[in-house]
């Protein structure tokens, strides 16, 4: 079922396009990572979803929105750094934030509660905000957005700025609330985006330059590279490595030997029965699975 | 329903940040610093060193019309002043700072957000007139004599209109700018302009919002509403109304995050 339809969205700023003709559509309930260096126009695509930017040109129309109503009440927006009245409590701004989106007073004050648990942050809740941490306002950053249940949760870099812990709680976090609703975020942290995300779409410069399930991508990007490390100088090996019929080249750097292969499979055996045999000091043996990495260097390099 | 939650949410913060205590307090002082000063300005005279022996000094004998005029005077001046200082981050902080960034993306109609903020202001500042009018008819009718009750109401009326307008131009700089300092500098130098072109071009321009004080002081000592002071009243109401309107507009057409 489809959610959301992009389509063409420009967005220029003093004649130079941020976001450049970017098409997508999103499928309900699935979390969908934005990746892109700085300045790829990653917080331009989520504030023009969010509505707080109109498009230079293109439009993003709901599915389920055939009145034609304000898009804002199914959207919820973090940004990358929130800023609350500090003369609230935690409490205060989400009930605030909830009635605003017209949200009955009982059910707000419950839903405030549960969403304060839910974050972790329920002891602060009657706390200012101005005594808030980093890490704090983030969490009630992402309780003020889903407080109203939004069908569309955008996140801008939610991850990035805090600590493993905190980091680790708010996947945990994300990977609950993709239940409930459609989640896109933006990170440059791919290992992030790894983690949580169904779909990836790689965004450089403006423009859409790959998309595709993290297995689909995999698959695409997939290298056949060996690597092997030795316990003391890997030239020895090489001519030896090289003599394989399964093997295109090598290259040695110090103890590293790194081996480009034909066939894949075929030369993982070759080298594991030569090696076995002739007893050789491996102390590693990888076989080099595309990470994320190497796929977004390749893809922008293009 | 939502209008009332931005309203609710303005009076708190101007409860919070101690601005119902304090506005109120500074307009109180202005209106009863020149009551209770010509009463005893013989005695501060004297107090403060005296004249040479043989000095005669006569001090004009001061109506409760003209006392209250000068607390009014002392509000035109310095009061408008503070109310700018009050109002000029309104909107303008709020887009500075971001957080408007996280109330604009909930579906908040732009004109329940101004209009909230301009209600909540409106309501401050003519309680704060009321208050400090009050007491400086207080002084009056002890120092000066009686002065009807209801005329202070007439006073407290009319001169509202005035000060509604000076929130207004504020609210209005608030949607064209981001800048608080821009904001508070322009709403000064409209106010001064108009104060300006009014004194200029006055035969031409007798029902000028400046003009309302000269035409309250005219019913104060006529004892009656004359026509000139409900025509003010009239443009100035108009003046408002287009102004409010017009920062809707342009709020509504503006990208938040700009």
């Amino acid at each position: 079922m489809t959610l959301l339809t992009v389509s063409n969205l420009t967005k220029v700023y003093d004649k130079k396009a941020a976001v450049d003709h970017v098409s997508f559509t999103f499928q309900k309930g699935k979390c969908i990572a934005l990746i892109g260096p700085n300045g790829a126009g990653k917080t331009t695509i989520l504030r023009t979803l969010s509505g707080i930017l109109t498009p230079t040109t293109g439009s993003v129309t709901f599915a389920d929105n055939e009145k034609n109503e304000d898009i804002r009440k199914w959207i919820g927006y973090l940004p990358q750094y929130p800023v609350f009245y500090s003369w609230m409590t935690g409490k205060e701004f989400l009930v605030y934030a909830a009635k605003l989106a017209y949200t009955p007073k009982a059910e707000a004050e419950k839903r405030a509660v549960e969403l304060l648990k839910k974050v972790g942050i329920e002891e602060a809740g009657d706390q200012h905000i101005s005594k808030y941490s980093g890490g704090m306002k983030q969490r009630l950053g992402i309780a003020q957005a889903t407080i109203h249940k939004p069908k569309l949760l955008l996140l801008d870099e939610p991850v990035s700025s805090l600590d493993p812990i905190g980091r680790r709680e708010v996947l945990t976090l994300m990977e609950e609330l993709k239940q409930e609703m459609t989640i896109l975020f933006s990170t440059h942290i791919l290992g992030d985006a790894d983690e949580v995300s169904d779909e990836l779409l790689l965004l450089h410069q403006g423009k859409i330059v790959e998309s595709g399930t993290m297995a689909e991508l995999r698959k695409k990007y997939q290298t056949a590279k060996i690597e092997l490390e030795f316990q003391h100088d890997s030239i020895p090996y090489q001519a030896k490595v090289n003599a394989m019929a399964s093997i295109e080249s090598s290259y040695v750097d110090q103890n590293m030997l790194h081996v480009n292969a034909i066939d894949i499979t075929q030369a993982r055996q070759d080298i594991l029965h030569v090696a076995s045999a002739e007893n050789w000091p491996l102390t590693s043996f990888s076989l080099n699975r595309a990470s994320l990495e190497d796929m977004f260097m390749k893809v922008v390099k293009r | 329903m939502q209008w009332i939650t931005l309203f609710q949410k303005e009076m708190l913060e101007n409860w919070r940040n101690k601005k119902w205590i304090w506005f109120p307090l500074v307009i109180i002082l202005m209106a009863i610093m020149d009551p209770i000063s010509n009463y005893y300005l013989p005695q501060i005279i004297e107090a403060t060193g005296g004249l040479p022996e043989g000095t005669n000094i006569e001090l004009p004998d001061y109506t409760p019309s003209e006392v209250i005029m000068m607390s009014l005077g002392q509000i035109s001046s310095l009061g408008v002043l503070v109310i700018v200082l009050i109002s000029m981050g309104t909107i303008a902080g709020e887009r500075k700072s971001g957080v408007s960034e996280l109330i604009l993306v909930k579906p908040v109609a732009y004109r329940n957000y101004i209009t909230a903020k301009w209600a909540a202001l409106i309501v401050l500042v003519w309680g704060a007139l009321f208050i400090g009018l009050l007491a400086s008819w207080y002084y009056v009718t002890i120092l000066y004599g009686s002065l009807a009750f209801g005329s202070l109401l007439l006073v407290v009326l009319f001169y509202g209109l005035w000060l509604t307008l000076v929130v207004t131009v504020s609210i209005f700089y608030n949607t064209l700018f981001k800048s608080v300092g821009v904001v508070g500098f322009l709403s000064v130098l409209t106010i001064m302009l108009m104060s300006l072109v009014t004194k200029i071009f006055g035969r031409f321009l007798n029902w000028s919002p400046i003009h309302l004080s000269d035409h309250i002081f005219d019913m104060l000592m006529m004892e009656q509403i004359s026509t000139e002071l409900i025509a003010t009243a009239i443009i100035t109401l108009a003046i408002t109304i287009i102004l409010l309107t017009g920062s809707i507009f342009i709020f509504k057409s503006k990208e938040m995050a700009n």
